[in-house]
């Protein structure tokens, strides 16, 4: 097929593109989970900031990533064409998922569970970390694992802005109506997609506890 | 020798949302004082809503006190950090509350694995507690709560309680959530315990046979206030409204 | 019908019928309306836009035919796949970028003979009609900052080869991708740059070179922007681009089916030089003038 062809002549650069690609999901991920995570776990601490904080990651979500990428372009620092812009972009949408998740996992914790480890004398921290998180552990994966399939997504319309990745090749074969130049980019990427959704699947299965 | 555990004017209101700095709130405990000796259990028996899982909470301090004093082993609660009193004070509640994700022995050395002991310590400390409660170390130590029945998982939860030999025990209706022939088995062998140990506990339940049956000394909640503490004899020789109420549903 | 299931060829005739049912009066509507209105599109790019403009309002004042507007298509391909299609009727292309991009042919200089070629090849492979061109030449410009160009007295592309390698350059898909774009470029002149062009959106491109973030890009030198950018345009001294004259291209069935369309359309040749070109440019993307605006007042201006 004209694909594997392609493959073959341009290995090196599918090899490259698809790094970028990688780089922009895994370093957006990471940090929509180091901000994300804390920010889950706040709201399960100070309830009257579900709403305001939910509500605003929502409105966040709604927007559309062209729209979104063409807005943060201007800024000083965090804008400009390439990866940088991309980046901030799929923080932008990875944060709604991960800190939803962050909340109803831990919120979902056995009130029991949580009134005997107070009692118990576990401080806020070892009861984070020893029982909340543990627990909550699947959802709080399937909430990364959301972010992260929507990211390898959203991450291909980044070439429209400079920052590489599998959307160059999307971008290239509509500019010449080309398929087999679309097809080189999405075919990856829909596998990078299918390989995160499993992975973390089988992350979450490791949380799984069965109910007491 | 220090009272293990000693209340005095023990109130607590819930704050009532317009209320204002003039504290117009709903009163759930008021001016309640007791003493629990060294081995002594002290049952406190009420209807729902009288206040006595409140009194509970509120030695612990899940709930904070708005008047009165709380002393455990000699020192006021107050003025000590929250989750060292807690250590010191053994916890049991009705739902029990295992860690569905921890194994039995896991569960049962959560104080003193907290508290840094050695983990030979532990263990052997996790199997001495085990077989109190009448649960085979050898089986039991690596299974995790959802394979055990009810009753089995109560046990742990008072083993659990036990772990790091604190001088006050605090127990929440523990076996209202069992079925009648477990919950009386239970009792039994809580009375043997409580016979070995010689430890002080606040016992509460609503059920005054097993009050009756558990307690060196029964308190009786009403309406946020203690009515009656008096011995079992005295309990049952009492006019007080409350008490006959209770002795006639018996 | 609670209880009864429609089975195996009684179904198929249903949904069939149905089917039918509901798609047959909106096939009749279509055809009909496709008769009196002319569909005109444009390329992703202001100048493709504000010549489309220019083209739907004169057929809408000249003729009785309302002419529906499908503007930013994409670039050459897409447009040339929707016109041969059938999707729209008609829309502005340059000669050079037929013959090269569409036609695949070998550069020719002549832009006579250029403009001939390509009109007999359209029309005997694509059944697609040239018009007369509006009258200006848009080459690509290879551009860059004004203060490199004077720190470097950079003229021509020729003296890019020896900068190039410390340089980064940024391009729009289409040009990298076009057979008269980069490849063939950086091939003639010897262009080696520190690393691949990074590909972007075209419209991003002359921010990307204002900003710094790259160093030569490929703009097309009737741009608005050149001027009010501080960017500066080098002179193709190989002769790698060919001329590329714009000029109305239509489907020769619609001409048939509206024989005053092509005189119409013929009345906007010559009427565009390279400098006004640039002005209309220049009050749509610098000015941010409305595109219909524009049009309108130009055409009660020049083609009264």
């Amino acid at each position: 097929m004209a694909l594997w062809g392609f493959y073959a002549r341009n290995l090196d650069e599918v090899l490259h593109l698809v790094g970028q690609h990688l780089y922009l999901v895994t370093v957006s991920t990471a940090l929509a989970i180091v901000l994300g995570l804390p920010l889950g776990v706040l709201l399960t601490r100070r309830p009257a900031w579900r709403t305001p904080v939910l509500g605003l990651a929502n409105v966040l979500q709604t927007i559309p990533s062209l729209a979104l990428f063409g807005f943060l372009i201007p800024l000083p620092f965090i804008g400009g064409i390439g990866a940088t812009t991309a980046i901030v972009a799929l923080v932008v949408y990875a944060l709604l998922p991960i800190v939803r998740n962050t909340y109803t996992g831990i919120a979902a914790v056995d009130p029991a569970v949580r009134e005997a480890a107070r009692g118990m004398g576990m401080t806020d921290w070892q009861l984070l970390t020893q029982v909340e998180l543990p627990l909550g552990g699947a959802v709080i994966l399937a909430g990364v694992r959301v972010a992260t399939v929507v990211s390898v997504g959203t991450a291909t319309i980044a070439a429209a802005i400079g920052a590489g990745g599998l959307g160059v090749y999307i971008f290239r074969g509509v500019a010449v109506v080309d398929d087999t130049l679309i097809l080189a980019g999405a075919l990856p990427a829909a596998l990078m997609a299918l390989a995160a959704d499993g992975l973390f699947g089988l992350a979450e299965r490791r949380f799984t506890w069965r109910a007491g | 020798m220090t009272q293990p555990l000693e209340v005095d004017g023990l109130g607590y209101v819930l704050a009532d949302r317009g209320a204002g700095a003039a504290g117009r709130g709903r009163v759930i405990v008021q001016d309640v004082s007791f003493a629990v000796g060294p081995g002594e259990t002290l049952v406190l028996l009420g209807r729902s809503g009288s206040g006595k899982t409140t009194i509970l909470k509120l030695i612990n301090r899940l709930l904070e006190p708005t008047a009165g004093t709380v002393r455990v082993a000699g020192e006021r609660t107050a003025e000590l950090p929250v989750t060292r009193l807690r250590r010191r004070i053994g916890y049991v509640i009705q739902e029990v509350g295992l860690f569905p994700h921890f194994t039995v022995a896991r569960n049962v050395g959560l104080v003193p694995r907290l508290e840094e002991w050695d983990e030979i310590r532990i263990a052997a400390r996790v199997r001495e507690l085990l077989t109190l409660v009448g649960l085979n170390p050898d089986s039991f130590a690596t299974r995790y709560p959802h394979e055990l029945s009810g009753g089995q998982r109560q046990r742990v939860g008072v083993a659990r309680a036990l772990a790091a030999g604190p001088p006050l025990l605090l127990l929440d209706e523990p076996f209202g959530a069992l079925d009648p022939i477990t919950r009386v088995e239970l009792q039994r062998e809580f009375q043997a315990l409580q016979r070995r140990l010689g430890q002080a506990m606040v016992f509460v339940t609503h059920d005054v046979r097993e009050g009756l049956l558990l307690g060196t000394r029964i308190g009786v909640m009403h309406a946020g206030r203690l009515v009656f503490v008096g011995t079992p004899e005295q309990f049952r020789a009492s006019e007080h409204p409350e008490c006959r109420a209770f002795l006639e549903a018996a | 019908m609670a209880g009864r299931v429609i089975h195996g060829p009684a179904l198929g005739w249903f949904a069939g019928a149905w089917r039918w049912l509901v798609t047959a009066p909106l096939l009749l509507l279509a055809c009909c309306q496709h008769r009196d209105r002319i569909i005109v599109g444009s390329k992703n790019f202001t100048e493709s836009d504000l010549l489309g403009e220019i083209v739907a309002q004169q057929i809408e004042r000249r003729t009785g035919l309302r002419a529906e507007r499908r503007f930013h298509l994409g670039g050459t391909f897409v447009c040339h796949q929707a016109i041969t299609s059938g999707q729209i009727d008609l829309y502005v292309e340059y000669t050079g970028t037929a013959y090269t991009a569409v036609l695949k042919l070998p550069l020719l200089k002549e832009p006579d003979s250029l403009r001939r070629t390509v009109a007999t090849e359209y029309a005997r492979r694509f059944d697609l009609v040239w018009g007369t061109p509006f009258g200006f030449n848009n080459s690509f410009a290879i551009l860059v900052r004004r203060a490199d160009a004077e720190r470097h007295g950079l003229r021509r592309i020729s003296q890019l080869a020896s900068l190039a390698p410390r340089w980064h350059a940024g391009f729009g898909y289409e040009f990298l991708e076009r057979a008269d774009g980069f490849p063939g470029l950086a091939r003639l002149y010897g262009l080696r740059f520190a690393a691949p062009p990074t590909a972007m959106d075209l419209g991003l491109t002359y921010r990307a070179l204002a900003d710094g973030k790259v160093d030569v890009i490929a703009g097309n030198s009737t741009d608005g922007q050149v001027a009010a950018l501080g960017l500066v345009a080098l002179d193709d001294d190989r002769g790698y681009f060919p001329p590329y004259q714009a000029a109305p291209v239509v489907r020769a069935r619609t001409l048939a089916a509206h024989p005053t369309l092509g005189a119409v359309l013929n009345e906007l040749g010559g009427r565009i030089s390279d400098t006004e070109m640039r002005r209309l440019n220049a009050l749509a993307d610098v000015e941010h003038r409305d595109i219909a605006t524009v049009a309108r007042t130009w055409l009660a201006d020049h083609v009264p």
